[in-house]
C-alpha cells in the first residue's frame, strides 16, 4: 500500500506540489490524474527520493522509499521511458541495474521476454522507438517483481496492441495483489483497467476514490429519449423541474431519472422507442473536475484557418 | 554495496566514449614513450624511465587529464541520459552511489597507470636493450611513477566532482581542460607582474600536481610534499562541493 501524506514541494516560487495526501491500496489499479503542470511528476519524483519534498511524507507498505535495502524488489517505476543510455543494448541496460541488487542475468532475460524484446535484447536502445523504450522502462519496472508498481505515462507511443498489452499487463499485476499506480492521459485506456482514481489540479488533491464515485461527482448523466409523443412528453417532464436538450431523432432529459421518465410516459400513455440512460466519458467528468485548476490552456477562440489575412 | 560498485564498473565499460577515451589515455602514451625509445637516447648508453617519460613530453599530465575527462563523463552521462534517476531509484542511498562511483574512478586510474607503465616500460626496455642501452630504475624515477598514480588519479576524480557539480559534459570538461592549461597561465603570468618570485608555485595543477611528475625540482619550488599536500587540498574542496550538491540537489 503506498500512503502519501500532505506532501509539499515548491521550486523557487511556485508551488508544484500543495499538502497532497491519498493511498493506493494492493490489488487495485490507480489512475493519477491531472492536467499538464498540476504536480503529477513531482509527486512522483517525491514518492521516489528523487526531489526532497518540503514537507511531508510517502510510504511504501509502512516504510520510506530511501529506508529500502533492495528497493526494486518493494517498487518498481517507469517515470520516463527515455531514461537509457543510448550506446547500451537492451540487454545491458537492465543488466546494469540487476547488478544493483545481485540479481542473475537470467532474470534480466525472463523480463526481456515477458515485455517482448527478447530478440532485439542485443540492439542498442538508441535505436528502439518510443513504443520499444516504453517496454524497456516497463521492464525495469518489473525486474525485482516488486509488489507496487509506478507508472508514468506508459502507454505513450505504443501502437493499440501495444496498449492493449499494456492494460492487461496492469490488470494482471493488480490481480497479483500489486498496488499498481498509474499516471496517463489517455482518460479512455485508464477507465478500462482503472479501479481507484486520485485527481490533482495546480498541486492539490481535487478527487481521490474509486473510479464510480468519481464518475457519480463529475460525469454528467441524461436520459435519452427517441418517441412520436416527444413534445408531450416534453411538457410533462419540464413540469417536474427537467431540462431537456432536442436531439436530430429525440431528446435527452437532464435532473429527472430514466425511472422517473418512464412512469411518466406510462401514466400519461406516450409510446417509447428508446429510453436509456446516458453518462458522460471519463474524459468529460475529468475536464468538468479540473476545470479550475487548468494551468496551461490553449486559445479558445484562435482558429488558425480564421486568422485574418494581412 | 559491491552490487553498486559492480554496476558502476559495468556502466563505464559499456558506453564508447569512455572506452575510447580510455583507451586513447593509456595507448597514445605508450606509443609515444616506445617511438622515443626507438629514435630517443642516441647520445647516451643508459636511459632512466623518468628520461622516458620527460621525453614523451609529461605523459602523466596527458593521460591524467583524458583520465580526468573520463571521470566525468562517469557522473555527467548520467544526467544527460537521464539514467541518473534510474540510478538513484536502484539505490536511493545517494552516498552508496558516490562511493561506488569514487572507487570506481580509482580503480580505472589506477588499472589506466598501471597498464601505461607497463605498456610504456617492457617495451622501451626490450627496444633499448637491443640498442644497447642499459635502462635502470633510480631513485626519483619510483617517486615519479608513486606520483603518476597520484596525479592521475586525482585529475580522475576532479573530473567526477566537476561533473556532479556541472552535470553536463561540456561545461565539467572544459573546466577541467582550461583551467590548468590556460586560465591557471594566465592568472599566474598576470600575478608574476605585480609580486616577485616563482607565483607559479602556487598554482595548484601547474605548479603543484604536475610539477610532481617531474625530474628536476628547483629551490624555489614547492617541496614534494608540500605540492601534494596543496594540490589534494585543491582536488579536496572541489570533492567537498560535489558530494554536498549531489546528495542535496533534486535529480
Amino acid at each position: 500500500m503506498i500512503v502519501v501524506e500532505n506532501l509539499s514541494k515548491t521550486y523557487g516560487a511556485k508551488k508544484a506540489v500543495d499538502d497532497l495526501s491519498f493511498t493506493v491500496s494492493p490489488g487495485r489499479v490507480t489512475g493519477f490524474l491531472g492536467p499538464n503542470g498540476s504536480g503529477k511528476s513531482t509527486t512522483l519524483r517525491c514518492m521516489l527520493g528523487l526531489d526532497r519534498p518540503d514537507s511531508g511524507t510517502a510510504t511504501f507498505d509502512g516504510q520510506h522509499y530511501r529506508d529500502f535495502v533492495q528497493p526494486l524488489t518493494h517498487v518498481g517505476s517507469l517515470l520516463d521511458a527515455g531514461d537509457a543510455h543510448k550506446g547500451r543494448s537492451a540487454r545491458n541496460h537492465l543488466r546494469w541495474i540487476a547488478m544493483t541488487h545481485g540479481f542473475p542475468t537470467s532474470r534480466v532475460d525472463e523480463v526481456l521476454q515477458m515485455v517482448g524484446m527478447s530478440e532485439v535484447a542485443k540492439t542498442k536502445v538508441g535505436k528502439f522507438s518510443l513504443g520499444m523504450r516504453q517496454r524497456l522502462g516497463l521492464a525495469t519496472a518489473l525486474l525485482g517483481d516488486p509488489r507496487v508498481v509506478i507508472l508514468d505515462e506508459p502507454a505513450n507511443g505504443l501502437d493499440p496492441e501495444g496498449i492493449r498489452w499494456t492494460r492487461d499487463v496492469m490488470r494482471h499485476l493488480a490481480d497479483e495483489g500489486k498496488s499498481v499506480l498509474v499516471s496517463s492521459h489517455q482518460l479512455v485506456e485508464l477507465s478500462l483497467v482503472a479501479d481507484d482514481l486520485v485527481v490533482i489540479g495546480q498541486g492539490k488533491l481535487i478527487s481521490s476514490g474509486p473510479i464510480s464515485q468519481f464518475m457519480t461527482q463529475h460525469a454528467k448523466t441524461w436520459v435519452r429519449v427517441v418517441s412520436p409523443q416527444l413534445d408531450v412528453l416534453i411538457t410533462l417532464a419540464t413540469q417536474r423541474g427537467a431540462t431537456v436538450e432536442r436531439t436530430r431523432e429525440g431528446a435527452d432529459f437532464s435532473s429527472i431519472t430514466a425511472i422517473e421518465l418512464g412512469d411518466l410516459a406510462a401514466s400519461n400513455a406516450v409510446v417509447l422507442h428508446e429510453l436509456s440512460p446516458q453518462s458522460g466519458s471519463l474524459e468529460q467528468a475529468f475536464l468538468e473536475a479540473t476545470d479550475t485548476a487548468v494551468e496551461y490552456r490553449g486559445e479558445k477562440t484562435t482558429n488558425v484557418w480564421e486568422a485574418p489575412r494581412p | 554495496m559491491m552490487g553498486v560498485l559492480r554496476s558502476e564498473l559495468f556502466k563505464l565499460r559499456t558506453t564508447r566514449a569512455t572506452k575510447l577515451v580510455l583507451a586513447t589515455a593509456v595507448i597514445l602514451p605508450s606509443v609515444i614513450v616506445v617511438l622515443t625509445s626507438v629514435f630517443g637516447f642516441s647520445d647516451g648508453s643508459s636511459a632512466s624511465f623518468s628520461s622516458l617519460t620527460a621525453y614523451a613530453g609529461g605523459s602523466s599530465a596527458l593521460v591524467g587529464l583524458l583520465m580526468g575527462v573520463v571521470g566525468v563523463l562517469c557522473s555527467t552521462q548520467e544526467y544527460s541520459q537521464g539514467t541518473i534517476r534510474i540510478t538513484l531509484v536502484a539505490t536511493p542511498q545517494r552516498y552508496k552511489v558516490l562511493l561506488a562511483k569514487v572507487c570506481t574512478v580509482i580503480i580505472v586510474s589506477v588499472g589506466a597507470t598501471a597498464s601505461l607503465i607497463v605498456l610504456s616500460i617492457v617495451p622501451s626496455n626490450f627496444i633499448l636493450k637491443s640498442r644497447d642501452i642499459d635502462v635502470e630504475i633510480i631513485g626519483p624515477d619510483i617517486r615519479i611513477i608513486f606520483s603518476m598514480f597520484i596525479v592521475i588519479t586525482m585529475l580522475s576524480l576532479l573530473g567526477l566532482f566537476l561533473g556532479l557539480l556541472f552535470k553536463s559534459s561540456p561545461g565539467a570538461i572544459s573546466a577541467l581542460l582550461l583551467w590548468p592549461t590556460i586560465i591557471e597561465g594566465l592568472i599566474f603570468a598576470l600575478l608574476s607582474l605585480a609580486f616577485a618570485g616563482n607565483i607559479l608555485r602556487f598554482a595548484p595543477i601547474q605548479g603543484n600536481g604536475f610539477s610532481l611528475t617531474n625530474e628536476f625540482r628547483y629551490p624555489e619550488d614547492n617541496s614534494w610534499v608540500l605540492s601534494l599536500g596543496y594540490f589534494s587540498a585543491f582536488v579536496a574542496v572541489f570533492i567537498v562541493l560535489g558530494t554536498f550538491f549531489f546528495s542535496r540537489r533534486d535529480a
